[in-house]
């Protein structure tokens, strides 16, 4: 069978059966479970040091009544950097190079923190689709400007995620198949595009670390705006 | 952000008492009235009652 370069991503089934569920929830599995002992093994010590410093650090901006949601945002990014990291081994599939499963993401989470806002500061929220002192006649046009804006965002959410690791990964398949292509033509040539495959690679290792950190930095600053 | 209410410092009369965009309700009240006359300009061109052309007759 003849694979495209756009096989990589087809969503994984296996007799008809789709496996989607199946790919985001064992990516979660390689995280120990937390347990009630007083003192942990390294690897749990290392992993709750490791959630409590980006827990500080995302939630120290936002008030006390945003750090309600500090649990889904910490699992979030959990998911999202173990998704990405995974996706880099080599014959895995990663699910979100899925426009579907971070528009699942992004849109509900965006909704939530829109509707939070309105609920809670109606006045503020409302007040902040038109910047201060802007001039009377172009009070409408950027009163839709911003309307646009806010629409738009839970759309670059879930496209920025997508595009940035689908053109890593497409950009790593091609590479490495230009490698083995060259490799009984020009080994020299091969060895030196195997050197820009290493250093692409170690860039994808630093874009699924930041685009899962982006994903979720960017909704807790839309969650510091509407609480 | 530079963003804070400075509305304190104003004082307005008559209209720009409820629509400016310098008090947090200025604004607010702004933003409603855009909302609500772009949905009175569609409703507008939604509900208005169409032109109905006469039936042609063969001569």
């Amino acid at each position: 069978m003849n694979l495209t370069i756009f096989d990589q991503f087809l969503s994984p089934q296996i007799l008809g059966l789709p496996l989607m569920t199946l790919a985001i929830i064992l990516s979660s599995m390689v995280w120990p479970s937390q347990n009630n002992r007083w003192l942990n093994n390294r690897l749990s010590t290392l992993q709750s040091w490791f959630i409590s410093t980006i827990t500080k650090q995302l939630m120290m901006p936002i008030n006390k009544p945003g750090h309600q949601w500090s649990t889904i945002l910490m699992s979030l990014i959990i998911l999202l950097l173990t998704i990405n990291l995974l996706g880099l081994l080599p014959y895995t599939f990663t699910p979100t190079t899925q426009l579907s499963m971070n528009m699942a993401l992004a849109i509900p989470l965006w909704l939530a923190t829109v509707l939070t806002g309105l609920r809670n500061q109606t006045t503020k929220s409302l007040g902040h689709l038109l910047p201060e002192g802007t001039p009377a006649p172009l009070i409408p046009t950027l009163i839709i400007i911003e309307t646009i804006s806010l629409l738009i965002r839970p759309l670059a959410l879930g496209v920025r995620l997508t595009a940035n690791l689908t053109a890593g990964h497409l950009l790593i398949q091609l590479i490495s198949t230009t490698i083995i292509i060259l490799l009984p033509t020009a080994p020299m040539l091969s060895m030196l595009t195997s050197i820009i495959l290493l250093l692409l690679t170690l860039l994808e290792l630093a874009v699924a670390l930041i685009q899962a950190y982006v994903f979720v930095l960017l909704l807790s600053l839309y969650l510091q705006e509407n609480v | 952000m530079a963003g804070h209410d400075s509305g304190t410092q104003h004082t307005f009369t008559g209209i720009q008492r409820y629509f400016n965009s310098y008090t947090i309700t200025g604004r607010r009240n702004c933003v409603l009235a855009t909302y609500a006359s772009i949905t009175m300009i569609i409703l507008y061109f939604k509900l208005r009652p169409k032109k109905q052309t006469p039936a042609l007759t063969e001569k």
